[in-house]
């Protein structure tokens, strides 16, 4: 039996992982040389791809079921490896209880908004753009849902951030994208740092970043974590911090709704179903690793317990329809966060999976706003009028007014974290910048400060023509 | 930091008397500034716009620089495209010698520097792409290519071989001898520019080596003289920045207005919002500034330096009860703005969030049919706050970059005293250009080495003077000249043809059997068109979409009246629509199941964002993969599903409750129906407006067709209804007015007033849904069994035209394939309206260039590429003073020249006039769109809708005669403005005597034909398949066509 299912299941695991990057280098590589593809082969490309991956996660998912193989790993070895550094970029790939169904999950929506978007970008200057990017992204996104390896894991992770910031950028003539771009890509980058230095401590602990020799040998969910407690909380922290800025927990809230800049289907799949959920699911996958300490697991809990409630406040007040969506989502990210921190498997997944679906098709649907409300306000006969909820007769109106305000402003989180961390980090490599100068112009004994020479203001045209 | 506010002393009454006549003056120049704000109100009721309606006192050129510079937008097309037009014969020469001739009228044989005529400079400047730029450009090109030794690529070998030839022959004569002739230029740039070459052995030199030579010897003079002389040098400059965040962010790069974006966007639209946000604003009575400031005052929710010093002055302000007039009184004083700048600077501000500042302005003044308008005086409050937040950023970021004891009114002057270089068109730049000019025109090296310094400094005048601005206009007119005249000649040919087959087929002629009465729409021209292919014994007319039924409608299953009628006009009816009496009782039950769900959905769409509901819709989310795979993958089946539930709450049957009764009667100004005399005015009207008077001339069925469109996912839906409706859906109009003229007591009354409808005409309502070209037939259980068998046929015919239409459609999209058969078009734009991912449902007034006012006997068969409004009007039934035209003209000019300039400035400049793109657009406030996650409303036309049109002023032709235009233009005040300020074109044409006069700056002159015929086709797909772009015109129909051997 398991003579004639090995192979054919690791063929259908290997189609799953690279039918993406197939895709990825199918459009990247006519970019490259110059041969743009037309609109309706890129869009039977990325058909293709979706959909063979798709089938082939299905297929996976039904001969996992019949055969009542539970997991299934796919080694690709070591891509680095310096031995005497104790260092080796481990590629490994697994198929279990958490890893098919959100790969499935993400096939999916990204199927459906692959076929969207082919439709809503039609004549579009960047078109190929898009789905250049759609690709790294559909690549991250499964190489991080069926890492093996928490490098591997960190390779996706990269791929998806890469791709997440240049689409919120999208629309690179006009100066807001591009700023809200940069402020998504330097959030991601906080919590990179959290997630490198996690990864390397892992390393540095157990001696390799394989998830089965951290959680143990048991399958996903069981296991038990090979760490003390005391390191298990170290590790734990950094990649909450890693998850928080991933899946914009508090305090990064705020780049969530500033990343509805790009063409709507990217904000639909991207920051309302998948990409905000990628730290809730490296927490998921580390889920053993938080239950190993008290302490990890109410911080974790705390943490999304509070995003929930700022995000419901702050989606309470807002009054155009895709941040009132962000925060919807944010609501239930930190939710799903709660639910992992008291030590839920099964229904934090089902959670996702349910929610990521639900606003995908929220989003899409999004500018028919108008038509829904008019539909609706026909229906009923008259105004729609919001129910004012018990809560609002409780609360005295100084602290109405207050909370109005704070929600209003969402928290001012992004505003504080410019005056309170930007800022002085900015000045402090300012001032490291001039000291470094002054430091180098000393070693050089040069005495004053030389500009560079400017070019003769007068110079003629000809003598440009050499 | 302080903020210095205005020490005032209450005992003094004088001054305070002098205070509150500057309050108003303040109140009437923000009123005064808000008519440059975007007009455009709630996006749901969408009305089309001239985007530069504050310009129209000035002639259009001059209208579109003046606008274009106030809200830096572009004028015409960038040159390129204008180029590209050229290249591709879009543009002739032809048009722009014409164009030109009429431009320097007179002087344009005047010479430039002896060299050419000012005619003659302006065409090579139009006709040659110079390659001009920055000096930094310049420096880029010469170092990259080749260009100051070897003509540029486009100059033709003959004039190569010309320039080469002279040159050859002035270097062996007059240089290499050194006798130097009578070059005027000094000999030492000639030495040194020859000796880089040898000239010993010149006689033997290669052809390449002697162009060389020419070229940088070219140059050389060119240079040399161009150095010599004086000219203006400054560029044109935009004027200079009133706002201190300009200065401010030009000196620092620090932009003062990030930090008050955010704040004011959220502010605003929360403000502002209609009843999407969950938690509503409260207290809105008691007006925005009031309640920014209790917001804002909110010190323990000001946690930021900004906020903080915002908390402060707000807390000032409102404990000592500072009104927002005061309130900007003292902005003003502290930025240091004095009154005689106070204008364009409260312009400059209001301008800078212009469609936030227009939409609090339209909600303000002209919405108050939304739940939530604006107070009065909603503008003069959002000046206030943005001024109280603008000068508290300005304080942070002076403080951060400059100096924390300047003071702001000191900012601007302060800044401008370092030295500023303007920008200045040097000398290199300028002998560039006459360098490649020169290499075009076959001037050579001899012939400007010859020419005096005034010549010179003339050339340099001519071709500063005719700048890129000057350029781009000129091509612009010759753009619109070619359509002009292909449209007239078109019109001259085909009534021509027309007459030659009329006088044939005089006594074979047979009278309509049907007569279908559209709206003047260019869409519907297709539509017609096709028709009366379909079936020839058909009788088209075109009238204004709303019938001429100005109304106040409520469907059976809507919740509120909306006006269907121009924008202008106030209805005075409220009209219901009623579910019919047979269905009455069980109507209840459906009432109730749809409030029910609606409910229900409502409590869905708020809950699912919540904090408990979403838990649960979270967990079930997954079964909304269903409608997403369905409605993404299938959209056009699952449309056809949810129309099958949707049948369950439908009201059956309906009926219009459309005269005036006692019970019906409500208060004064809402009359509830008319009275019979009011629809036979109504009847008379329309009828006597298209020329159907006479009773032989009624058909015994009349189709009276109204229109609008429907699409999912399309913010801007509402643009493509009917314009005439005001933006809403003509189909209840078309309905009530069959329903008028079918009254018996109705009938009565018109054949006293001398139209005698015959008993047995009967009129039909119907809906053209143009975005899936449907068709939705209104009472059809009162048609006769007597009219049932035309009524077929009239259907199938109507039917087949529609089908066809949708697939001369289907030809501009080009995800429809261009062999697609017609019954796949049918379905492909049925697809269209339902497809959630289709930014492009239809092209709604794209490509909008003309509109015909006359009979249609002289329009008919001729393919009009959906580019023109038809209008029918008859002459010949007119009275003395033309008075049916006048009306006719009060509603078609305006509304015409609104749609054709809205979209002339959405495609001139789509982010700047325009909405830009609409793949990141953000309902907000369900008011309006912002481009992603919070930015400036925008207001205007989303690229994809515009994409196709071609930029060009509306052409009118009228059939009429010249002293009745004058007569309408004189005493219509709308009318003189947009048509003598050339804001639309005007022809009038006598059909009887072929004859088109344009109306050129308030005179006619004769237009002669310039081409001797169009092509004659036997249909109209004959015509158009095959083709994705713009086609010219054509006659179309089997009669012009001889048959086989017969002809």
């Amino acid at each position: 039996m398991e003579i004639i299912w090995e192979p054919f299941v690791s063929v259908l695991g290997l189609t799953v992982v690279f039918s993406p990057a197939v895709l990825f280098a199918l459009l990247c590589g006519v970019s490259l040389v110059g041969a743009p593809l037309s609109e309706r082969t890129i869009a039977r490309s990325i058909q293709l791809a979706v959909s063979v991956g798709f089938v082939a996660a299905l297929g996976l998912l039904l001969s996992m079921l019949a055969t009542g193989l539970h997991e299934l790993s796919l080694e690709l070895g070591d891509w680095v490896a310096i031995p005497d550094q104790h260092f080796h970029f481990h590629l490994k790939f697994v198929f279990d209880r958490l890893s098919v169904p959100f790969v499935i999950l993400v096939y999916g929506l990204c199927g459906i908004v692959g076929a969207f978007t082919t439709r809503y970008l039609h004549r579009e200057p960047g078109f190929g753009r898009f789905f250049v990017l759609y690709s790294v992204f559909l690549m991250g996104m499964v190489f991080s849902s069926l890492a093996g390896t928490i490098e591997a894991l960190f390779f996706g992770w990269e791929l998806v951030g890469l791709s997440s910031a240049l689409l919120v950028g999208y629309f690179h003539e006009r100066a807001n994208p591009v700023r809200n771009g940069q402020r998504v890509w330097s959030v991601y980058r906080i919590a990179d740092a959290a997630f490198l230095v996690a990864a390397i401590l892992v390393h540095h602990l157990t001696g390799s970043g394989d998830f089965s020799v951290l959680m143990g040998d048991g399958l996903w969910p069981a296991g038990s974590v090979a760490l003390s407690e005391k390191h298990a909380l170290l590790v734990g922290l950094l990649l909450l911090a890693a998850a928080a800025g991933k899946s914009a927990l508090v305090p990064f809230s705020g780049w969530l709704p500033r990343a509805m800049e790009g063409p709507t289907p990217s904000s639909a799949v991207f920051y309302g179903a998948l990409s905000v959920h990628l730290g809730v699911f490296l927490l998921l996958r580390v889920g053993g690793l938080i239950e190993r300490s008290i302490v990890l697991m109410v911080v974790v809990s705390a943490l999304g317990l509070v995003t929930a409630v700022y995000a419901m406040l702050a989606g309470r007040v807002q009054s155009d329809i895709k941040s009132a969506l962000a925060f919807a989502s944010l609501t239930q990210v930190g939710i799903i966060v709660f639910e992992i921190g008291v030590g839920l498997r099964f229904l934090p997944l089902v959670h996702i999976i349910g929610h990521a679906c639900l606003r995908t098709l929220q989003l899409l649907r999004a500018p028919t706003l108008l038509h829904d409300f008019h539909w609706m306000e026909n229906a009923v006969g008259g105004h729609l009028t919001s129910e004012i909820s018990v809560w609002h007769r409780w609360i005295p109106k100084w602290t109405r007014l207050w909370l109005y305000r704070f929600s209003l402003e969402r928290g001012f989180f992004d505003e504080l974290l410019d005056e309170y961390v930007v800022r002085p980090v900015i000045r402090l490599f300012r001032w490291s910048n001039r000291m470094e100068e002054r430091w180098t112009r000393w070693l050089s004994m040069e005495s004053t400060s030389s500009k560079p020479p400017r070019p003769a203001s007068e110079s003629s045209l000809e003598d440009y023509a050499k | 930091m302080k903020f210095s506010a205005e020490s005032t002393d209450p005992s003094s009454e004088v001054s305070r008397n002098v205070g509150d006549a500057h309050l108003a003056q303040l109140r009437e120049t923000i009123e005064h500034a808000a008519h440059y704000l975007p007009s455009q109100g709630p996006i749901t009721v969408f009305v089309h716009h001239n985007n530069l309606h504050s310009f129209e006192h000035l002639p259009f050129e001059q209208g579109v620089v003046e606008g274009g510079r106030l809200y830096g937008c572009n004028a015409f097309l960038p040159e390129e495209r204008y180029r590209q037009k050229l290249a591709r014969g879009r543009i002739r020469r032809e048009d722009l010698e014409a164009v030109l001739s009429v431009e320097l009228s007179g002087d344009d044989e005047k010479s430039v520097g002896a060299l050419c005529s000012q005619a003659e400079l302006r065409l090579a400047l139009l006709e040659v792409p110079l390659r001009s730029g920055t000096r930094a450009e310049l420096s880029w090109l010469v170092s990259g290519t080749n260009a100051l030794r070897s003509f540029a690529n486009e100059v033709n070998s003959e004039t190569r071989s010309q320039i080469v030839e002279q040159t050859r022959h002035w270097v062996m004569r007059d240089l290499k001898t050194q006798e130097s002739g009578s070059s005027l230029i000094q000999k030492d740039v000639l030495d040194e520019a020859l000796s880089e070459f040898d000239l010993s052995d010149a006689e033997i030199w290669a052809e390449g080596k002697w162009e060389e030579l020419t070229i940088y010897l070219l140059w050389k003079i060119v240079r040399t003289r161009v150095g010599g002389c004086t000219w203006d040098r400054s560029e044109r400059t935009s004027p200079p920045k009133v706002r201190h965040r300009d200065v401010l962010l030009k000196a620092t790069g620090d932009d003062s207005d990030l930090l008050i974006n955010d704040t004011l966007v959220r502010f605003w639209s929360a403000y502002l919002d209609q009843g999407f946000a969950n938690w509503a604003f409260s207290e809105r009575e008691k007006g925005p500034f009031l309640r920014f400031l209790e917001l804002a005052s909110c010190e323990r929710s000001s946690p930021t330096l900004f906020s903080k010093c915002v908390a402060a002055e707000a807390k000032r302000l409102l404990d000592d009860r500072v009104s927002a007039e005061q309130a900007i009184e003292e902005s003003l004083h502290i930025l240091g703005v004095d009154e005689s700048e106070e204008e364009s600077f409260i312009i400059e501000t209001l301008l800078a969030f212009r469609g936030w500042a227009g939409m609090v302005w339209q909600m303000e003044t002209n919405a108050p049919w939304e739940p939530h308008p604006a107070p009065k005086g909603a503008l003069v409050q959002y000046l206030a706050v943005r001024l109280l937040l603008e000068r508290v950023a300005l304080r942070i970021v002076v403080d951060r970059n400059l100096d924390s004891s300047l003071p702001l009114d000191l900012l601007r002057e302060a800044i401008d005293e370092g030295p500023e270089s303007k920008p200045e068109f040097s000398a290199d730049q300028m002998a560039f250009a006459i360098f490649e000019l020169a290499q075009h025109r076959g001037w050579g090296p001899e012939r400007m080495a010859q020419l005096r310094r005034s010549d010179f400094e003339s050339l340099i005048g001519g071709i500063r003077r005719f700048d890129s601005l000057a350029r781009r206009k000129v091509y612009h007119l010759a753009f619109e000249r070619k359509y002009r005249n292909e449209t007239l000649d078109a019109v001259l040919h085909h009534a021509q043809r027309l007459r030659g087959q009329g006088a044939k087929k005089q006594k074979k002629r047979k009278l309509a059997s049907y007569q279908v009465v559209c709206c003047i729409d260019e869409r519907e021209e297709s539509f017609r068109r096709h028709l009366e292919e379909v079936d020839p014994e058909s009788e088209t007319f075109g009238v204004a979409g709303f019938f001429g039924v100005a109304m106040y409608y409520r469907g059976v299953e809507e919740a509120h009246f909306r006006p269907l009628c121009p924008v202008n006009i106030t209805p005075q009816h409220y009209i219901v629509e009623d579910p019919s009496y047979s269905v009455q009782h069980s109507e209840s039950l459906r009432v109730g199941l749809r409030r029910r769900l609606g409910k229900a959905t409502h409590r869905a769409h708020r809950g699912n964002r919540t904090f408990m509901g979403g838990i649960l819709s979270g967990l079930l989310g997954a079964i909304a993969v269903f409608p997403l795979v369905a409605r993404i993958l299938f959209p056009r089946s699952t449309a056809q599903f949810r129309r099958f539930f949707g049948r369950m709450v439908k009201t059956p049957a309906t009926e219009l409750r459309l005269e005036q009764s006692d019970c019906n009667a409500g208060r004064s100004e809402e009359r509830h129906g008319y009275s019979v005399e009011e629809m036979a005015q109504i009847v008379e009207g329309g009828l006597r407006a298209i020329g159907l008077t006479q009773s032989e001339q009624f058909t015994s069925l009349v189709v009276i067709c109204g229109h609008g469109s429907a699409s999912l996912n399309n913010p801007q839906e509402a643009a493509h209804d009917c314009g005439a409706c005001g933006g809403g859906r003509g189909g209840p109009n078309a309905r009530a007015f069959s329903q008028m003229a079918n009254d018996p007591r109705v009938r009565t009354i018109l054949a006293s007033q001398g139209i005698p409808v015959p008993a047995e005409s009967l009129f039909v309502g119907v809906y053209h849904n143009t975005c899936d070209d449907s068709m939705t037939w209104y009472d059809l259980e009162r048609i006769p069994r007597s009219h049932r068998t035309v009524f077929e046929r009239v259907r199938d015919a109507i039917d087949e035209a529609r089908a066809r239409s949708a697939h001369e459609r289907c030809r501009r999209f080009h995800s429809a394939d261009l062999e697609i058969s017609v019954l796949d078009a049918l379905r492909h734009v049925e697809g269209r309206a339902e497809d959630l991912s289709q930014p492009r449902p239809e092209y709604g007034h794209c490509t909008n260039a003309l509109c015909f006012v006359g009979r249609r006997s002289w329009s008919r068969g001729l393919f009009l590429d959906r580019r023109a409004f038809l209008t029918s009007y008859d002459p010949t039934q007119d009275d003395e003073a033309s008075s049916i035209l006048e009306r006719l003209l009060q509603a078609v000019i305006p509304v015409c020249a609104g749609i054709n300039l809205e979209y002339y400035f959405s495609y001139v400049d789509p982010t700047g006039y325009g909405c830009g793109t609409k793949l990141p657009h953000n309902i907000t406030s369900l008011l309006g769109v912002m481009d992603g996650a919070a930015s400036d409303l925008r207001p205007g036309l989303p690229w994809q809708m515009v994409e196709l049109h071609e930029p060009v002023r509306l052409l009118f032709v009228i059939e009429t005669s010249p002293s009745a235009i004058e007569r309408i233009i004189s005493e219509n005040e709308a009318i003189a403005r947009l048509v003598n300020g050339n804001w639309v074109q005007l022809a009038i044409f006598d059909a009887d005597a072929l004859k088109i006069l344009r109306y050129v700056d308030g005179k006619f002159v004769t237009y002669d034909p310039e081409t001797s015929g169009i092509p004659l086709v036997r249909s109209s797909v004959d015509w158009y398949r095959g083709w994705r772009d713009h086609l010219g015109f054509a006659s179309i129909g089997e009669q012009f066509v001889p048959t086989g051997s017969e002809g």
